[in-house]
Formats: C-alpha cells, sequence, structure tokens
C-alpha cells in the first residue's frame, strides 16, 4: 500500500494542468506496447516472404524461409504480452468460444488464428512438405520421427504431388497478403477506432500501422538473415541485401510520408485538441517522437539507405550501413508503438493535462518481462531453425 | 479398413489434402465440442452474457431494505430528515443494512450511528468536494466528541449560524490568508444575503460581474496604494473578466 501511495505521489508530482483521476495511472503499459511491435514484425516478414512468391522477386529468395519462420516464431509470441497484462490467462478461451462478432477486441482469437492456422503453419508445412519427408526418410534418431509426425504421414513426392504443393503455397501466399494486412490493420483499427481519444481516433491508423510493420518486418529480415549467415559462416548475398534495403528504404518514404500526412491533416483539421496534441509532443513525447521516431528511427536510416544506394561503396561498408539502418529503424518502430500507446494514455480525457508514465522494471508488466518477450521469438525461431532447417545451400538433417 | 481405404482413396483431393482435412475436422470438432460443454445453456437468450446471471443475483439474501420501509416504523425521525440536508441520505447508509432488523426488530438492532468516522466518511476536508459542501478537519474539529453531541444527523444543521466564510469555506479562507487579497473581506467581491448562511443553496452569493470592479484597484488610474499591480484596462485581457484568468483567492498564482 505504501508503495503504491509512494507512486501515486511521484505520478502526481508530473502531473500537469488538469486531469481525470482514474488517468493518473497509465492501464497501458509497456506489454501493450511491445504486443504491436510483434505483430508489426510477424506482418512484414508475411509481406516480405510473399513478393518472393507471388511478385516473384527472385533476388530475395534466400530470406523466403526464414521469413515464414521468422513470422511463425514472433506469432506464436503474440499474445504473450497481451495475456500477461490482463492476467488472468486461464479466462482467454472464452473469446474462443464465445464469438463476439460485434467488439474488435473479442475477434483477436480468430484473427489470430486464423493468420496462424490457415496462413503460416499451413504455408510452412507445403513449403516444407517434400523436405519434411526427405528428412523423415533418411535423418537420425528423434528428429526422423518428428519429422516424420510432421509430414502427417504425407510422403507422396511424385511430381503432381509435388506441383500441388507449390500451388497450394502460392495460394496461400495471395490469400494471406490480405491476412496480414488483416492482423496488423486489425491491431491499428483498434486503436483508430477510439472515437475518445484525439491521438488514436483517425482513419489513417491501420495503415500507418500496417506500412511501419512492414518497414520493420523487412529490416528484421535484414539482421536475422544477415547475422543468421554470419552465425552459419557463409557468404551474404549482397544481391538479396540490396534488393532488401531498396524495399526497406521505399517502404520508410511511404511511412514517412503517411505519418506526415496525417501530421498535416490534424494541424489544418486543428479541432479543439490541437492545442493538448502540441503540448504532448513539445513536453512528452518530444525524445521518443521527434528525436528517436523521427530522427533517429526514420530519416536517419533514409538518408544511410540512400548513401549506400547511390554512392559506390564497398560490400563490406554497405553491409554495415544496411545493418545500422536496419537497428535504427527497429528503434524507431519500437518508438512509434510507443509514442501510440503510451501517448494516447498521457493527456487527460478534458484536454487540459498531462499525466506521466513510470515504468516498472521488475514485475509483470515491467521491462524486463518486455524484454524477454522480445527476446524469446529468437529462441523459438533458433529451435525451428534446427528442426525445419531453411537454408537452400546445405541439407541439414541428410546423412 | 479396406472400406476406409477405399473411400480415402475416392475422394477427389490430392493425398496431403485429405490429411490436412483430417486435422481441421479434429481441430472444429473439438472446438465445437468444447463450446457445447462450456458455453452455459442460457448465454445469448437476452444478449451477449449467461441470461441465468439475472437470476443467480436476484436469489441472493436482501441486506438493505430502503428508506420507505424504515419510515413506516420510525415516522418521527423520517418527518424530520425528509425535511433536511440529509434527505437524500438513505437511513441504512449510516445505520446499516436493515433486512434482519425489518424480520425481527426486537432480536436485531441497528447501528446506533455515533462513531465520528461515519461521518467524516462525507464531511472530512477534501479539496474535490463541491464548494459550499459541509466539511471540517476532523483532528481539528473538537476532535474528543462525537458527531452527535452537537449536531442532529436527521437534521444537521450547524447548531450555532456560522459568523465567519471559513467555517465551511475553510479551504478558500486558508488560501486567500496567505496571499495579497489576505485583507480583503469576502464579502468585498461577493454579495451575499444573510440567508446563504443558514440556506447556502437558496441565496447563492455573486461575484464580480465586470471589469471594471477589479479595476477598482488595479486599473492605471485606479486611486490606491501604488504598490498594486496596475494594467491597462482596455488593451489587458482581450475582453475576458478578470477572474476568467486570475484566481483572486490566490492572484498571485498567475
Amino acid at each position: 500500500m505504501d508503495k503504491l501511495i509512494e507512486q501515486l505521489q511521484h505520478n502526481l508530482s508530473q502531473v500537469v494542468g488538469f486531469i481525470y483521476p482514474n488517468e493518473i495511472e497509465l492501464h497501458w503499459g509497456i506489454l501493450v506496447v511491445v504486443y504491436p511491435y510483434i505483430t508489426g514484425l510477424v506482418a512484414g516478414a508475411f509481406i516480405l516472404a510473399s513478393l518472393e512468391r507471388v511478385f516473384n522477386v527472385k533476388e530475395i529468395m534466400p530470406t523466403y524461409r526464414l521469413a515464414l519462420l521468422t513470422a511463425l516464431s514472433f506469432l506464436i509470441v503474440a499474445p504473450l504480452p497481451l495475456l500477461l497484462h490482463l492476467g488472468h490467462p486461464e479466462r482467454s478461451f472464452e473469446i474462443m468460444i464465445t464469438p463476439h462478432l460485434q467488439s474488435a477486441m473479442a475477434m483477436f482469437g480468430f484473427v489470430y488464428i486464423w493468420y496462424l492456422m490457415m496462413v503460416l503453419v499451413l504455408e510452412i508445412w507445403f513449403e516444407y512438405r517434400e523436405d519434411l519427408g526427405r528428412w523423415a526418410r533418411s535423418g537420425k534418431g528423434w528428429k526422423k520421427y518428428l519429422h516424420y509426425l510432421l509430414t502427417l504421414g504425407s510422403l507422396d513426392h511424385s511430381e503432381k504431388s509435388l506441383r500441388f504443393d507449390h500451388k497450394a503455397v502460392t495460394f496461400i501466399t495471395i490469400v494471406g497478403i490480405p491476412s496480414a494486412f488483416l492482423l496488423h490493420g486489425y491491431v491499428g483499427f483498434i486503436f483508430g477506432s477510439i472515437k475518445a481519444n484525439p491521438w488514436w481516433s483517425s482513419v489513417l491508423m491501420p495503415i500507418v500501422f500496417l506500412f511501419s510493420a512492414i518497414v520493420s518486418g523487412i529490416a528484421l529480415m535484414i539482421l536475422v538473415y544477415g547475422l543468421s549467415t554470419l552465425i552459419r559462416g557463409k557468404s551474404i548475398d549482397m544481391a538479396c541485401m540490396n534488393k532488401l534495403a531498396s524495399y526497406l528504404l521505399y517502404v520508410l518514404i511511404i511511412d514517412l510520408s503517411l505519418e506526415t500526412l496525417d501530421f498535416i491533416h490534424r494541424v489544418y483539421e486543428s479541432v479543439e485538441s490541437i492545442n493538448i496534441m502540441g503540448q504532448l509532443i513539445s513536453q512528452k513525447l518530444f525524445i521518443s517522437l521527434i528525436v528517436v521516431q523521427l530522427l533517429l528511427g526514420t530519416l536517419a536510416p533514409i538518408s544511410l539507405l540512400v548513401l549506400s544506394k547511390f554512392l559506390r561503396l564497398p560490400d563490406e561498408l554497405k553491409r554495415l550501413l544496411f545493418f545500422l539502418s536496419a537497428i535504427l529503424v527497429q528503434i524507431g518502430i519500437f518508438s512509434t508503438r510507443w509514442n501510440v500507446v503510451i501517448g494516447g494514455q498521457l493527456f487527460s480525457k478534458s484536454l487540459r493535462g498531462l499525466t506521466n508514465y513510470k515504468m516498472e522494471l521488475l514485475g509483470l508488466e515491467g521491462l524486463l518481462i518486455a524484454i524477454g518477450l522480445l527476446v524469446l521469438p529468437f529462441i523459438i525461431l533458433t529451435v525451428m531453425v534446427k528442426i525445419l532447417p531453411p537454408w537452400k545451400d546445405q541439407k541439414p538433417a541428410v546423412s | 479398413m479396406d472400406i476406409i481405404r477405399k473411400i480415402w482413396n475416392a475422394l477427389p483431393f490430392p493425398d496431403q489434402t485429405k490429411r490436412l482435412l483430417i486435422i481441421f475436422v479434429f481441430f472444429i470438432t473439438g472446438w465445437l465440442v468444447v463450446r457445447h460443454h462450456l458455453v452455459p445453456p442460457t448465454f445469448g437468450q437476452r444478449g451477449y452474457y449467461r441470461a441465468a446471471a439475472v437470476d443467480s443475483i436476484a436469489a441472493l439474501p436482501i441486506s438493505f431494505v430502503g428508506q420507505s420501509q424504515c419510515v413506516e416504523c420510525h415516522v418521527d425521525e423520517g418527518a424530520v430528515k425528509t425535511a433536511s440536508y440529509h434527505r437524500d441520505v438513505s437511513c441504512e447508509v449510516c445505520h446499516g443494512p436493515g433486512a434482519k432488523h425489518l424480520d425481527d426488530p426486537s432480536a436485531n438492532s441497528l447501528l446506533p450511528a455515533k462513531e465520528r468516522t461515519l461521518c467524516t466518511v462525507c464531511h472530512s476536508y477534501t479539496a474535490s468536494k463541491p464548494t459550499g459542501f459541509p466539511q471540517i478537519e476532523p483532528l481539528t474539529h473538537n476532535p474528543a466528541d462525537p458527531c452527535i453531541k452537537c449536531h442532529n444527523p436527521h437534521d444537521p444543521k450547524p447548531p450555532t449560524t456560522p459568523s465567519a466564510c471559513g467555517a465551511c469555506h475553510g479551504e478558500i479562507a486558508r488560501t486567500k490568508s496567505v496571499s495579497h487579497h489576505a485583507s480583503l473581506e469576502c464579502t468585498f467581491c461577493h454579495q451575499t444575503q444573510e440567508l446563504h448562511k443558514i440556506s447556502p443553496r437558496a441565496a447563492i452569493p455573486g461575484k464580480p460581474a465586470n471589469r471594471d470592479f477589479c479595476g477598482g484597484c488595479h486599473s492605471r488610474s485606479a486611486d490606491s496604494p501604488k504598490e498594486i499591480p496596475r494594467v491597462d484596462m482596455d488593451s489587458h485581457g482581450d475582453g475576458h473578466l478578470c477572474w476568467q484568468c486570475h484566481y483572486p483567492h490566490y492572484p498571485e498564482a498567475l
């Protein structure tokens, strides 16, 4: 109790202007920031994978399977921040057995299951079926049985059967693109449809979320592909890296344009909330929005990518610039989520005051848990890569 | 087994989709079975909730009976209270739930409501309470005595008519006492009828309704001590009343 009062006193000392009593402490903390960040990475990685399959971009072929596995690893972790934040995870199944079609939040389970089961798992299964069968036949130890189990006993590798697999993957990818848009657009929709909050309520929100998702997904794949190749001691395919960097640059520019459009639109409309929004940006979110999101997370990587694209630089330097841009983009997109989720709760609904967010370090909704949730997908990815090697240049588990 | 194999082979899909189909049928059947067993039968009958929840709540034991039941026996107290400031405070707020007392009044007495802590739930000082709501500081307001020694809770008029504004408006009086306006009487700015002291809401005090009132001391041409801050009344404040920007009980705040 004393600790709570101490925290309340600290928060009260940070309050500026007039706010309602239930606005002093934020209800959505860092875990709710992590959630859209992770789903964004899922959607972005999947959309990148689908470029190869649907639009036949051959250069990025080396990242195709890796992107699918990355998307799956992150998707498995995506609901965890919500479950941790809400508490009582044992109740979460209720949204599945009593679907509420008029509540966007209650439909999360179905959006999630659709994307997990009907898109990602299915696409990975068809993509790997041939390899799984081969590994099941010629592998050793427990992996052999696991691979056999994963084939579901389907060991037909006739040309007709494989052709069907290929068609199925293409079909699922085509369905998957709108599904990925649905998944992350949905997250943006949840925020964009909150009428009472002028910082969130915008029809552009799902679209801005989506493009920032693609940005973060591509940047993630630059990092995952680059680092995994280095760890394996192989050489990085520069054509692939160049293509990824080009896509990152184009989508970053679209993302920046959309965010600028949203900003100009708000300033031009100048509804009654504009003053408090101005204070929010210039006081509470100055570092995370102007410095980190805009300068470090958007303009800096755009400049670095433009430099590496138009200057004749050695490959090593280019790779370094790509990695640096990708890391900056990740920091920037995390700030974007932070600015949306936390920023939207820092001002009073009276539009006359601002509060403060004090993040916990320990505790169920603290920084350490958030870091754990961001590391967990990489552990899952490592396990998945062991079971389902995505590399085309070697055939592990085949003796 | 042969029959199953024949049916399996006769299905017009590729082998792998048949296997996937089994998995999907398994999951969807599982979902339907779980739904059948876990969704309460009355769920959704009247809306997105378990309709039987209404009956469950209605079946809970009743604790409170409501004021109308109390005044059937306690006619005198009811008549006094109905005409007093406490008319909207139900009897059971102070005396506790009365259902058992209603069943058997002699065996189940209610709380006599003598504790100071009961009254201070509403009447201890909190800044967010509306102006004019009677508030006291329990540590300094006759701390040793029960409230009912001086106040009749069924008709809680102050035992004596307050002589100073600070008796009810303590926070404002304390704030003003340390401000530059400390020497001004409240009635200098607020025209107040005597009636306000015994029936505050029936006669609400006035506020300065024009800029000239403050200008009497603060305009450039005012005949007042030279230490008092001056403004050009024609250009300052954009036509707003002074107290719309300045807090007169603590004018140095802005």
